[in-house]
């Protein structure tokens, strides 16, 4: 490589420099020595490890929230099946047969399915409390009765909303026929 | 020479004939702390004997080595980055500001040149300071110097001539301020 005045010039003074570093040069057995003795690092702090246990972590926290919030926006809600609604709004002979004095109120029938066992107490306390106050708005909505319902009523409304029962006589159930002219 | 075929002792003896030039790579790769120079070398002779830097013949075994001590200088300059910032304020080294390479003696023996020089040089940034150094200062070609910085020769010619600018420039400003006359030969580069 040959070299122009200035590069000389660099070489000389790069020459120089190296002839200083070559005096202040610890001898290698000593070095040598040192790194021979030296113990053997174990490698705690190791920055692959924490960065991936690090990553580890995020994932799992991560996963943790995304499953926990897909439960909260999927859970399914309590599908409450009501049973039919007071007789005496619906009056009419298509109507559905009419609960007996000895029947009792018909109660709210609430089926409540969950698709997903439930992972914590506190979910189940809300659960059930959620559950609570619908069984009472079932009982509230079951026992209304229309003001104006007593308008409606009239002396052959047991008629209509009476069924002949399977043990009454053959004389008993043709009263029920209408009355033939002819 | 292959690795496999070289026993320690026979590497050994191939690095302690290459220890001043490794030890003064090591001082440019530390922007010449001496203490961590050696630190730093030791650390790569601890590398070599525990397997963990092996060579395999692929380059001369001085690339090789010279590759292993820049990478071990950035390595230990990152750790020492990580824990000033963590103790701040509380360095665990004790610099006194005066390295070995500047004790009194030598400081006499120093040129003021050769202090303005080192300047310069220290102001440089590292890849064509390292370039500039192992072309001039350890005698080694382009490509090899490519080698030992993991970069491409087209690289680093860049930063060899960048830093040939930048030192050319300082040696012009030097000799207009002390009067320096050099004198100067009209070769165009060669390199």
């Amino acid at each position: 490589m040959e070299l122009s005045g200035e590069e000389k010039k660099l070489q000389a003074l790069f020459s120089e420099l190296k002839a200083a570093d070559e005096q202040t040069t610890p001898h290698f057995g000593a070095t040598w020595n040192r790194a021979q003795i030296a113990p053997r690092r174990v490698r705690i702090f190791n920055p692959a490890f924490v960065a991936a246990a690090l990553l580890l972590v995020f994932g799992v926290v991560a996963f943790a929230v995304w499953s926990r919030h897909s439960r909260t926006a999927t859970s399914p809600q309590p599908v409450i099946a009501t049973a039919p609604q007071n007789p005496g709004s619906t009056a009419g002979a298509e109507a559905p047969p009419a609960p007996t004095s000895e029947t009792p109120l018909p109660q709210p029938k609430t089926a409540v399915v969950l698709s997903r066992n439930k992972t914590t107490g506190q979910r189940n306390v809300m659960l059930s409390a959620a559950n609570r106050k619908l069984q009472k708005d079932a009982k509230s909505i079951a026992s209304w009765t229309s003001p104006t319902s007593a308008l409606l009523e009239s002396p052959s409304d047991e008629i209509f909303s009476s069924l002949p029962e399977l043990n009454q006589s053959a004389t008993q159930l043709k009263s029920f026929l209408p009355s033939r002219s002819n | 020479m292959k690795t496999d075929q070289i026993d320690i002792v026979e590497l050994q003896d191939e690095l302690e004939k290459l220890h001043s030039a490794s030890f003064g790579w090591a001082l440019s790769c530390c922007r010449r702390d001496h203490a961590e120079a050696e630190e730093v070398l030791q650390t790569v002779y601890l590398k070599i004997l525990e397997g963990k830097a092996r060579y395999r013949g692929e380059s001369s075994l001085k690339t090789w080595l010279f590759a292993v001590i820049r990478k071990t200088a950035i390595g230990e300059y990152r750790k020492r980055l990580v824990r000033s910032l963590v103790f701040l304020g509380s360095s665990e080294r004790h610099d006194t500001g005066v390295s070995p390479a500047d004790a009194p003696t030598t400081l006499l023996e120093k040129s003021e040149l050769q202090k303005q020089f080192r300047v310069a040089l220290a102001k440089l940034p590292a890849r064509q300071r390292e370039a500039l150094h192992l072309v001039f200062y350890e005698d080694l070609s382009l490509s090899e110097a490519a080698n030992v910085m993991g970069i491409s020769v087209g690289s680093a010619r860049q930063h060899y001539e960048r830093g040939k600018k930048h030192l050319r420039e300082w040696l012009s400003h030097t000799e207009t301020e002390n009067g320096i006359v050099w004198r100067r030969k009209e070769t165009p580069s060669a390199v």
